[in-house]
C-alpha cells in the first residue's frame, strides 16, 4: 500500500479583495508605462503649457506687473473661461501624445507576447483586466488635463481679489468635465487600438491617424455634401465645441453641431472601443472549468 | 554548380556589376509591392486612398443635375488634395508603408533574409524605397485621378471644356505631380526614421509638428521640409482661414522647378544617408 | 582564395552587456560544432560570421571573403538561422524561389534548384502551402533548404535540430554528413550534443563569450589532462584486467560492467595505459574483445569545460 506523506499545503493566507484586484493591475500598469524615457520627457513637456498660464494667473494678479503691463494692453492677459478653455486644448492634445505612446505599451506587450492567458488564467476576469488598465492610463491623463486645469483655477481664485472662484464655479465644472470625458475618450481609444494592432510602434501611429484621418474624412465630406454632418467624425472640432459649452466660453471653431449629437457619437465611439476591446480580450481568455 | 573567384575590389569598383544590381532591384521590388499592395493588412491604406472617392461617388449619384459651379468645386478639390491627401492620407499612408519596409521587417522578424540574400545592401535599400513609392503612388495618384473624374465628369459638356480647353488637365498634372513628390518625400523621411528609431511613430509626429509650423520658420529652415515645397506647386491657392493657413499659404513665392529641384535635392540626401545607415545595420530582434 | 573561416580577435559588445571576447578561429572544410551553454555567444558568434551583426573590434573573412562584400559572400554562403519567423504571406516553394532568384538566375535554373532543395530536406506536397500553417519541425526543415538550395561551399545552422523528430533529426545528419564529406563547411551550433557529435570533425567549445576550446575532438580531449580519459574494455575476465590495470600509476578508477564482460577504466596517462594494455593482451590472460574510448567525445568535453556554468541536454 502506498504511503503518501501530506506534506504539500495550499496557500491559505490573506487574499487581496476581488474588487481590488484591477488596482494590482493597475500598479504594474503604471510601473511599465512611466519605465520610459520617452514616457518622463512627455509628462515633462506636458507641464509647459502650464506653466506659462500660472505665470500669466501670476502677473495678471500682481499689482506691479497689472501697472506696467495692464495698462496698456489689458486684453491680453483677462483671467476668464476662454483662457481656460485655451488651456484645457493644449493640455488635451498633449494628453493625447501620451496617451498613443502609454496606452500601447499597457497592452500590446500582453497581446504580443502572449502574456495575457497567463495573466487570464490568475482570478482575474475579463473586466478586471481592462478596469486595470483603464485606470492605469486615465491616472496617468488625468494628471496631466484636469489636475492641472483644477490647480490653475485654485490659484487664480487664491490670487484674485474678491470671492472669483465662487463666482466661476461653472468653470472648474467644465474644466473637470470636460477633461474626464476626453480623457475617458482617450483612454478607450488607446486601449482598444493597441489590442487591436497588437504592435507597439504602429499603434502609436493608429492613435493619431484614428483622431486626424477621420476628421480629415469629416471635412471632405462636409465640404463636398456642403453639410455640418461631416464634423461629426471630426474628433477635434466636436471637443472643441463641447469644451466651448461646458466653459461658456466663446465660439473659437467655426463649425456647428448639436451638443446632443456630440455626445451621441462620443458614446458611440465609445461602445465600439469596448466592443474591440471584448473581442480581442476574450480571444484569449482561457475558460475556467 | 561551377565555381569561380569572385571579382577583385578593385575590378568591382571599376565595373559595377549594374546589371546584376538591376535584376536584384527588380525581383525585389516585385516581392515588395506584392507584400505592400496585395495582402489584408494592406486594406487600411486603400480606404485611406480611396475615402474622399468613395463620398465623391456619393456625391456624384446624389445630386449630379444639381446646380453647382466649377469653380468652387475646383476649390473643394484643391482643400482635398491639400488638405486630406497630402497633410492625412499620403503622410499616414506613407508612414504606415515606409516604415514597414525596414522596421516592420525587423518587428516580423524576417529581415535577416534580405541580409542573407547576395544583394548589396544599398540596392536592397533602393529597390524597397522604389517598391514602397510604386505602391504608394498607384493608390494616391489612382485615387486622386478618380476624384478629379467624379468631381467633373457629373457637369457634363462643361467639364470637358473645362479640362480640356480650361485649366483642368493643367491643374489633375499638377496634382499628380504634387502626390508623386509627396509620396516620394514622405517615404524617403519615413524609411529612414524608421531607421534611426525602434519606434518611428513619435519621431513622426514631431515631422508633422514640424511641417505644420514651418510656414512660421526662418527661410532656411523651411528648407528642411517636404511640405513647403509642395505649397509652392498647387496649382489652385485656397483662402487662408485660421490655422489651416498654416497649411495652404506660400510663404515666399518660389518658381515651381526650382522648388521641385530642392525636393528632389532634399530625397536624395535622405536617401544617401539611409544608405550609410543600411551598410552598418544590425540584426537584434530581442530589442525590437 | 583561401579554404577558411578565420575570426582574428573578434569582439563583440552590445552597449556594456558581452557578445563574445577576442575569439580567434581558422576554421578548414568538414563538420565544425559549436558547443556552450545558452547564452555562451554562439549565435552572436554566427552573426558575426554572417555579417548580421558587425564584430566591435577585430576582423572576419570566410573563404576569403567578407561579410561587407554581400554578392561574392551570399553566393558562397548559406545560413539557417534560428529565429523562427518567415516574410507573410508565402509558400513554402515561394520561399525558397523567391532566395534564389535574387541570386540573378534564370527562373528556369531557380525553379530546378528549388525543387532539388526541397527534395533533400524531403517537405514534399507540404511546400505548395503557406508557411503560416506549417509545424515547427516543418518550419525548420524550409529554412534548411533555403540555406542549401544555391549550393553554398559554407553552411552555417544555428540549432538546426530544434523541433525536429527523431526521422527527420537522422535524416538531417545524414545530410550535413553528406555535405561535410563533400568538402564543405559545415558550422552546427547545437545542444543535441549527442547526435551530432557522430558526425563532427572538429569542436569549439564557447562560454560566457569567451573561446575555451578547438580543434579535433580527440586531441582537445587529450588536452584536457586534470580529468582522466575514461576506457570501456570489454574482455572475459574484467576483474583480473582491471587489477593489472592498477599496477599502473595513472590508472584512477575501474568500474565492473554490470554484464561481467567489461570494465570501465579510467587512467590519466594514456601512452602508458595502452601499453599495458598490450602486454595483457599479449600474455593471453584476458581474452580482450573491444576497446573504446568512453567519454571522448562533445558530450564529455562539455561537461569537463563548461560544467556546471551550462547544461546541454
Amino acid at each position: 500500500m502506498p504511503v503518501y506523506r501530506h506534506i504539500y499545503r495550499p496557500y491559505s493566507g490573506r487574499l487581496t479583495p476581488a474588487w481590488s484586484r484591477s488596482l494590482v493591475l493597475t500598479r504594474y500598469g503604471l510601473a511599465e508605462a512611466w519605465s520610459s524615457k520617452i514616457t518622463i520627457a512627455l509628462f515633462t513637456l506636458c507641464f509647459l503649457p502650464v506653466i506659462v498660464s500660472l505665470f500669466g494667473i501670476y502677473l495678471v494678479n500682481n499689482p506691479l506687473a497689472r501697472v506696467l503691463l495692464g495698462a496698456q494692453r489689458p486684453q491680453v492677459f483677462t483671467i476668464d473661461a476662454e483662457f481656460f478653455l485655451h488651456d484645457l486644448q493644449a493640455q488635451s492634445w498633449l494628453a493625447l501624445a501620451l496617451a498613443s505612446w502609454v496606452a500601447p505599451r499597457l497592452i500590446t506587450f500582453d497581446l504580443a507576447d502572449n502574456a495575457l492567458p497567463i495573466l487570464l488564467s490568475h482570478p482575474i476576469s475579463r473586466f478586471t483586466y481592462l478596469l486595470g488598465k483603464f485606470l492605469a492610463l486615465f491616472a496617468s491623463l488625468s494628471v496631466v488635463t484636469w489636475i492641472p486645469c483644477l490647480l490653475l483655477f485654485a490659484y487664480q481664485g487664491y490670487s484674485s481679489p474678491g470671492a472669483w472662484a465662487s463666482a466661476h464655479l461653472g468653470i472648474a465644472g467644465g474644466l473637470f468635465l470636460g477633461a474626464v470625458l476626453w480623457i475617458t475618450l482617450l483612454s478607450l481609444l488607446g486601449l482598444a487600438l493597441s489590442s487591436w494592432v497588437k504592435l507597439r510602434v504602429v499603434a502609436t501611429g493608429v492613435i493619431f491617424a484614428a483622431v486626424f484621418v477621420p476628421a480629415g474624412v469629416g471635412a471632405v465630406v462636409s465640404a463636398v455634401l456642403r453639410t455640418r454632418w461631416g464634423f461629426l467624425l471630426n474628433v477635434p472640432v466636436m471637443m472643441t465645441l463641447l469644451w466651448q459649452r461646458l466653459l461658456d466660453a466663446p465660439g473659437i471653431s467655426g463649425a456647428d453641431l448639436p451638443t446632443g449629437a456630440i455626445l451621441l457619437t462620443l458614446l458611440l465611439v465609445c461602445c465600439v472601443c469596448l466592443g474591440v476591446l471584448n473581442a480581442r480580450i476574450r480571444a484569449r481568455e482561457v475558460v475556467h472549468g | 554548380m561551377p565555381r569561380q573567384n569572385g571579382p577583385t575590389l578593385r575590378e568591382r569598383r571599376v565595373h559595377p556589376p549594374w546589371g546584376l544590381w538591376w535584376i536584384q532591384g527588380r525581383r525585389l521590388v516585385r516581392i515588395e509591392v506584392r507584400r505592400n499592395l496585395f495582402s489584408w493588412k494592406a486594406g487600411w491604406i486603400y480606404v485611406l486612398a480611396f475615402t474622399p472617392t468613395l463620398i465623391l461617388a456619393i456625391h456624384a449619384g446624389m445630386d449630379a443635375r444639381s446646380a453647382r459651379d466649377i469653380e468652387g468645386d475646383t476649390e473643394v478639390l484643391a482643400r482635398i488634395v491639400q488638405l486630406f491627401y497630402l497633410r492625412l492620407a499620403i503622410f499616414f499612408g506613407c508612414l504606415g508603408i515606409f516604415s514597414r519596409l525596414i522596421r516592420g521587417e525587423m518587428i516580423e522578424r524576417s529581415l535577416h533574409f534580405f541580409l542573407l540574400s547576395p544583394v548589396r545592401r544599398e540596392v536592397l535599400l533602393l529597390a524597397k524605397f522604389v517598391a514602397g513609392s510604386i505602391s504608394a503612388l498607384l493608390l494616391f495618384e489612382s485615387a486622386i485621378v478618380a476624384d478629379f473624374a467624379l468631381l467633373y465628369l457629373p457637369f457634363g459638356g462643361m467639364a470637358w471644356t473645362y479640362i480640356l480647353n480650361g485649366p483642368g488637365l493643367g491643374q489633375l498634372a499638377a496634382y499628380l505631380g504634387v502626390a508623386a513628390l509627396a509620396c516620394l518625400g514622405y517615404g524617403s523621411v519615413f524609411l529612414l526614421l524608421s531607421m534611426i528609431f525602434r519606434n518611428p511613430t513619435p519621431a513622426a509626429m514631431v515631422f508633422l509638428l514640424w511641417e505644420t509650423i514651418n510656414p512660421v520658420l526662418p527661410s532656411l529652415l523651411q528648407k528642411l521640409s517636404i511640405a513647403s515645397y509642395l505649397r509652392h506647386l498647387m496649382p489652385v491657392a485656397i483662402a487662408p482661414e485660421g490655422f489651416f493657413a498654416l497649411l495652404t499659404v506660400e510663404t515666399e513665392p518660389t518658381a515651381a522647378w526650382t522648388a521641385t529641384l530642392g525636393l528632389l535635392l532634399l530625397i536624395l540626401a535622405v536617401l544617401v544617408y539611409a544608405c550609410f545607415r543600411m551598410r552598418t545595420l544590425e540584426i537584434r530582434y530581442t530589442t525590437e | 582564395m583561401t579554404d577558411r573561416i578565420v575570426l582574428d580577435n573578434v569582439s563583440k559588445f552590445y552597449g556594456e552587456v558581452l557578445g563574445v571576447n577576442r575569439v580567434s578561429l581558422s576554421i578548414p572544410p568538414g563538420i565544425t560544432t559549436l558547443v556552450g551553454p545558452n547564452g555562451s555567444g554562439k549565435t552572436t558568434l554566427m552573426n558575426l560570421l554572417t555579417g548580421l551583426v558587425q564584430p566591435s573590434s577585430g576582423s572576419i573573412s570566410v573563404l576569403g571573403l567578407s561579410p561587407s562584400n554581400s554578392t561574392g559572400f551570399f553566393r558562397e554562403v548559406g545560413y539557417c538561422t534560428q529565429f523562427d519567423s518567415f516574410p507573410r504571406g508565402l509558400t513554402g516553394r515561394q520561399f525558397v524561389l523567391d532566395g534564389l532568384m535574387l541570386h540573378g538566375m534564370s527562373a528556369a535554373e531557380a525553379n530546378r534548384l528549388t525543387a532539388e532543395a526541397l527534395a533533400r530536406v524531403d517537405l514534399g506536397e507540404a511546400a505548395g502551402k503557406r508557411i503560416e500553417g506549417y509545424s515547427k519541425g516543418m518550419r525548420q526543415k524550409i529554412r534548411l533548404a533555403q540555406s542549401i538550395a544555391h549550393h553554398p561551399r559554407v553552411l552555417i545552422l544555428d540549432e538546426p535540430l530544434n523541433g525536429l523528430d527523431p526521422m527527420a533529426r537522422a535524416e538531417s545528419l545524414a545530410l550535413f554528413e553528406e555535405l561535410g564529406r563533400q568538402g564543405m563547411h559545415v558550422l552546427i551550433s547545437s545542444h543535441i550534443l549527442d547526435e551530432v557529435d557522430r558526425i563532427s570533425d572538429r569542436v569549439v567549445l564557447i562560454t560566457g563569450g569567451y573561446l575555451v576550446a578547438e580543434g579535433d575532438i580527440h586531441a582537445v580531449r587529450t588536452e584536457v589532462r586534470d580529468q582522466p580519459m575514461q576506457v570501456l574494455v570489454r574482455c572475459d575476465r574484467p576483474g583480473l584486467l582491471a587489477s593489472r590495470m592498477f599496477a599502473l600509476d595513472h590508472c584512477v578508477e575501474a568500474r565492473l560492467q554490470p554484464d561481467g564482460k567489461g570494465v570501465l577504466l579510467r587512467t590519466g596517462e594514456m601512452a602508458a595505459f595502452y601499453a599495458l594494455l598490450n602486454q595483457v593482451a599479449a600474455e593471453g590472460l584476458v581474452r580482450i574483445e573491444a576497446v573504446a574510448p568512453a567519454d571522448d567525445d562533445a558530450n564529455a568535453l562539455y561537461q569537463y569545460l563548461i560544467g556546471s556554468e551550462g547544461s546541454a541536454s
